[in-house]
């Protein structure tokens, strides 16, 4: 990001902060999406993130680190619009089983319908962690930085995470492993 | 079997093989909402120099070449068009000394770690170590509510109201000099080293209304140097009512500079003199404050020991 716009922006350039969120903004939207699996979600949270970086830009002290604070905005955005989604999400929890998966045709046929189901019973905090690593390629030590988390708790997570989709992924091959939450 | 390696690179693939989104259409809905959206100045003032401008940075420049006049500023006399006759302000905490002991034990002015309070809340009466100016003391807040910033500041609530109030505790150095144009962001030349030609230099900031000082008080038993300043229609840089975009400098460090975060808040200096070295802490409340978070700053200060 072009610091220059963001000092602007700081000052209350209107103008400046168009040119700043056109460049975010698509990038925004797909990692809310990727996090939320909710396109109206996403785009609620991306325009709440918008804004929000509008209003706090002035309390950003360091131009240089917008990036990782942007992002720790939209995820913010992505967690108060997760809370909403959890009034309609089905209640179930994915537990993680540590065995391999025993097919070795994952690659070429993957059931994307189990994946999806698996990332959505993820919590928001696993999911943020998969995708701002998994998609945004960014290293785990930056992501506990946007997240504010030690490094090690996003591992955790991180780890985590991909032991329940591996799950979700087995599905087929052994018994259920969910729970229904009380 | 599969491996890690292969579940990495189906989720990869599943995380990036997707529809094109665009984002046009939110990108509207806020576009549209900006002028209707105040941004929230931050109380924390403090901004490196290097975030400067280079029109700012030619003009701190410059300022070597104008020294017989920004010296002259300096000498001018407190009072002289720049004090009294400012807006109602919060009521300032008395600068009489405070009761505290005679200090025993020994500071240590060398340079030390740099100490400061993790960054979130801070809890009632526990203490907490700072280092300043190469000092270590610790202090303590009276109510909830306040939090560090982990860096270098504590603050009561976040953004403007008027129940903010915050300190900058200048944990990795300590200013030595003011701004001769606080809006042009000129600096002065350095001044000092004693608390009180640095508080007298404080105290005529062009611009700012000077509500009390310089005071003798004490700080955790060592002598200290005290101003209150507040911040009328001379200090609005864009004279439109707000301190947004022209920042109103005050005072500087090598590498931070501290502005006041907006018209009418106040702020309260106290300049430590630590058997020689100088420990600074500013605290400010905000526009429309009343007395409660001016009382709280002047616990927080009175709750200070050197170790």
């Amino acid at each position: 990001m072009d610091t220059d716009l963001v000092v602007r922006a700081q000052r209350g350039d209107k103008g400046a902060y168009a040119l700043v969120a056109t460049e975010i903004a698509d990038r925004f939207l797909a990692v809310a999406r990727r996090i939320l699996r909710d396109m109206d979600l996403a785009e609620d949270a991306t325009q709440h993130a918008l804004l929000a970086i509008w209003q706090d830009l002035p309390q950003l002290r360091d131009p240089a680190l917008f990036d990782a604070w942007s992002y720790r905005l939209l995820v913010r955005a992505c967690y108060a619009e997760g809370r909403k989604e959890r009034r309609w999400a089905p209640n179930l929890r994915l537990l993680p089983v540590d065995e391999p998966i025993a097919n070795d045709g994952l690659s070429s046929v993957i059931d994307r319908d189990q994946l999806e189901g698996g990332f959505r019973r993820l919590s928001i905090d696993h999911r943020a962690v998969v995708v701002l690593h998994h998609y945004l390629d960014l290293p785990l030590d930056r992501v506990a930085t946007i997240l504010g988390i030690p490094v090690g708790t996003a591992h955790s997570r991180l780890h985590h995470a991909m032991r329940g989709l591996r799950a979700a992924l087995d599905a087929d091959a052994r018994p259920p492993v969910r729970e229904v939450a009380r | 079997m599969s491996t890690e390696r292969d579940m990495t690179r189906i989720v990869r693939s599943w995380l990036r093989t997707d529809e094109h989104e665009s984002a046009d259409r939110v990108l509207d809905h806020v576009l549209a909402q900006l002028n209707a959206t105040p941004q929230r100045r931050s109380w924390w003032p403090a901004r490196r120099i290097a975030d400067m401008n280079n029109v700012a940075k030619l003009a701190i420049a410059a300022a070597a070449v104008v020294v017989v006049a920004v010296v002259g500023i300096n000498l001018l006399p407190a009072g002289g068009g720049v004090g009294g006759g400012g807006p109602a302000v919060t009521p300032s905490p008395s600068p009489s000394p405070s009761p505290s002991p005679s200090p025993t034990p020994q500071p240590s002015p060398s340079p030390t770690t740099a100490a400061f309070p993790p960054a979130g809340a801070l809890a009632i009466g526990s203490r907490h170590r700072v280092t300043g100016g190469g000092v270590p003391y610790s202090l303590s807040v009276p109510t909830s509510g306040w939090t560090s910033n982990g860096e270098w500041g504590i603050e009561k609530s976040a953004g403007i109201g008027p129940n903010g109030a915050g300190f900058i505790l200048w944990p990795d150095e300590t200013p030595t000099g003011v701004f001769a144009d606080p809006c042009a962001i000129l600096k002065s030349p350095p001044v000092g080293p004693s608390a009180a030609d640095l508080a007298a230099a404080v105290a005529a900031i062009p611009g700012t209304d000077l509500v009390s000082g310089p005071s003798d008080v004490t700080v955790g038993g060592y002598p200290a140097k005290h101003v209150v300043l507040t911040f009328g229609k001379d200090a609005d840089c864009n004279a439109d009512g707000r301190l947004t975009g022209g920042e109103f400098y005050l005072w500087y460090a090598p590498s931070d500079a501290r502005y006041a975060t907006e018209l009418g808040s106040t702020i309260r200096v106290w300049i430590v003199d630590v058997d020689g070295a100088i420990v600074w802490i500013d605290g400010e409340t905000n526009k429309g404050a009343g007395p409660e978070p001016g009382l709280e700053i002047q616990q927080i200060i009175d709750s200070i020991q050197f170790e």
